[in-house]
């Protein structure tokens, strides 16, 4: 095998395989690593928040990644730990962070009129 | 033909090479070309694939799989790919490199003797455009999904890179590309059109060299991998530009021309003769483009529901009324028209087939020029996109190139029914201009020509001003 057939192999498998390991890779870090949920923000009419149920441990630092895949805002707020996006704008995403201090249910939701069904866009929190 | 020029200006016969600077011939046999581009954009298309999965899946703008397919691609396409150099993508598109490196055993270096692969022949009876056209139109039956369901066009690009490889395992060199792939059609139509061309230079050097390395290859480079024979073809239509045939002929005797737009429209020859096939090419793009109009940049928001199957009875509907459209009513409206040509001209030999295909040619111009008036109606309006999902391409809230947060901005678009009118008129006058000469081919002589010339001629005026209303009314 030539010189420049290395080469260009080596190029074959930077564009795919390493590509492809890289980004999984980080994805993979990201979701175990550096939150503790990732959430997503959409209309209801195109599949409300997702999980609209999360789990979070008593007594541990919460740090929620909020990806609006929308077309329309999305607002996010959970009343009970005073915490609040007021707007996250469609494809952007936002982090939010705090400390599940006291166990129970709490709700979240969205705060921006987004949709005819805006007043169903809810999802609950467990602390436990 | 040497007397021959458009709008009085331009000589058809007119060429200017590329190719006579240095630089531009040793690119074109450099092996680097288009190994290149291809990695680069296999690159590209691996990161699109991978948004396609983790980059969201509602937000059709904010997703690169989508805005990079279907914003950029597309737009860059129509505009400026093959108006302007024919079917420069296939020269780049990174689909086929896995079943050429299957083939061939090698990605840079040339594998001498039979190529790997079952290597058969694709059906003679299937070798046209047919099969092309039914692709691409049930392609589109999904395009509702593919511009705001990244995993859409995840499934698209998937299955076409899956097809093309396992094609490239049991048929001989690009098949998939010359009969297969739903994009290369319309590439090959409006290549006709293009301002640039790959020919022979001189065909004394053709007639004398034997064995035809352009066809079978030699150390240098492959034979035709589009299955052509680059020392005397004369149409854009199946050429890949891969570039094989410059590096594999010992003369330097192939040329990248630029030329007068459209002079393969005239071409029809025995070896490349006008078909039903491309006929029916141009009837589907232009009937594709009058329902994308509709659905995706027109006020009725009835058919933009029906196109993305709110209910699966408007989506059925969407998809019956698609099909007889592009297939039956405008080819009806087309043959209607070429009647009357018949009639019109007074000529009772001239076959009605070869009207009817002859002056479908005339609907390239114009099918292009509407293409690009929609694509400016895409790319106007939402290119601002492209600027964020360069900056964040999996929406893990990145800001590579501090774009990130760039706001949508809409370009122009109080222009946009100018632009798009006068584009359309452009394209317009140059069917027109064909279309005559077209006439002048069909019929055996001048006043039958220009009799005959009158419906077809009446048939683009209604179409250009059915366009003009839809963009500008």
């Amino acid at each position: 095998m030539s010189r420049k057939e290395i080469i260009a192999v080596i190029l074959f498998i930077l564009a795919t395989v390493i590509t492809i390991a890289g980004v999984v890779g980080v994805e993979a870090y990201r979701r175990r690593e550096l939150y503790t949920v990732e959430l997503t923000a959409r209309a209801p009419e195109h599949g409300n928040w997702y999980p609209q149920e999360i789990t979070v441990p008593l007594g541990e630092e919460v740090r929620i990644l909020i990806r609006n895949i929308d077309t329309v805002s999305h607002g996010f707020a959970l009343p009970d730990f005073e915490v609040a996006v007021p707007e996250i704008k469609a494809g952007q995403v936002a982090v939010v962070q705090f400390v599940a201090n006291k166990s129970g249910t709490f709700p979240f939701l969205c705060t921006v009129w987004c949709a005819g069904r805006h007043m169903e866009m809810r999802g609950e929190l467990i602390v436990e | 033909m040497s007397e021959d020029k458009l709008f009085g200006l331009i000589d058809l016969n007119f060429r200017f090479e590329l190719t006579k600077f240095k630089l531009v011939r040793a690119l074109c046999k450099s092996r680097w070309l288009p190994l290149l581009l291809i990695l680069f954009n296999l690159f590209i298309f691996v990161i699109i694939l991978l948004a396609g999965l983790f980059g969201g899946y509602s937000a059709g703008n904010y997703n690169f799989g989508i805005m990079m397919v279907w914003i950029l691609w597309w737009v860059l396409l129509i505009l400026m790919l093959v108006p302007g150099f024919a079917r420069m993508w296939c020269l780049m598109c990174p689909f086929p490199i896995f079943s050429d490196w299957a083939q061939r055993g090698k990605l840079f270096e040339v594998r001498q003797g039979k190529l790997g692969g079952l290597n058969l022949k694709w059906p003679k009876r299937l070798s046209s455009m047919w099969v092309l056209n039914l692709a691409f139109l049930a392609t589109t039956f999904f395009s509702g999904f593919f511009t705001v369901r990244p995993f859409a066009t995840f499934i698209l690009l998937g299955i076409i890179i899956l097809v093309a490889f396992l094609t490239g395992l049991v048929f001989q060199k690009r098949t998939f590309c010359l009969y297969l792939c739903p994009v290369s059609g319309f590439q090959g139509l409006y290549s006709q059109f293009a301002t640039a061309e790959v020919r022979r230079k001189d065909p004394e050097i053709c007639k004398k060299h034997t064995p035809k390395t352009c066809f079978v290859g030699n150390e240098k480079g492959y034979g035709c991998p589009w299955l052509r024979t680059p020392f005397d073809f004369a149409k854009n239509t199946y050429c890949g530009l891969c570039l094989e045939c410059f590096k594999t002929c010992p003369h330097d005797n192939m040329a990248l021309n630029l030329r007068p737009p459209g002079v393969d429209l005239l071409v029809d020859t025995k070896r490349e003769p006008r078909g039903l096939d491309e006929a029916y090419k141009a009837f589907i793009m232009l009937g594709i483009a009058i329902v994308f109009y509709l659905a995706f940049q027109g006020p009725w928001g009835v058919i933009k529901d029906m196109v993305r199957a709110t209910t699966l009875e408007g989506y059925l509907g969407y998809i019956t009324f698609h099909t007889v459209f592009n297939l039956l009513i405008i080819p009806g409206i087309f043959f209607l028209f070429a009647y009357l040509s018949k009639l019109f001209s007074g000529n009772k030999e001239v076959p009605l087939k070869k009207i009817f295909t002859n002056f479908s040619y005339t609907l390239v111009p114009l099918g292009l020029g509407v293409w690009i008036g929609f694509s400016l109606g895409i790319i106007l309006p939402n290119g601002s996109y492209l600027l964020h999902i360069l900056s964040d391409p999996f929406a893990w809230g990145w800001n590579l190139f501090g774009t990130a947060h760039f706001p949508w901005t809409p370009v122009l678009t109080h222009l946009l029914g100018y632009l798009q009118g006068a584009t359309l008129i452009v394209f317009y006058l140059f069917s027109i201009a064909y279309g005559f000469r077209s006439s002048r081919q069909t019929y055996p002589d001048l006043p039958q020509a220009r009799r005959g010339w009158i419906p077809m001629l009446g048939l683009l005026t209604l179409i250009t001003t059915a366009f003009l209303w839809l963009f500008m009314g």
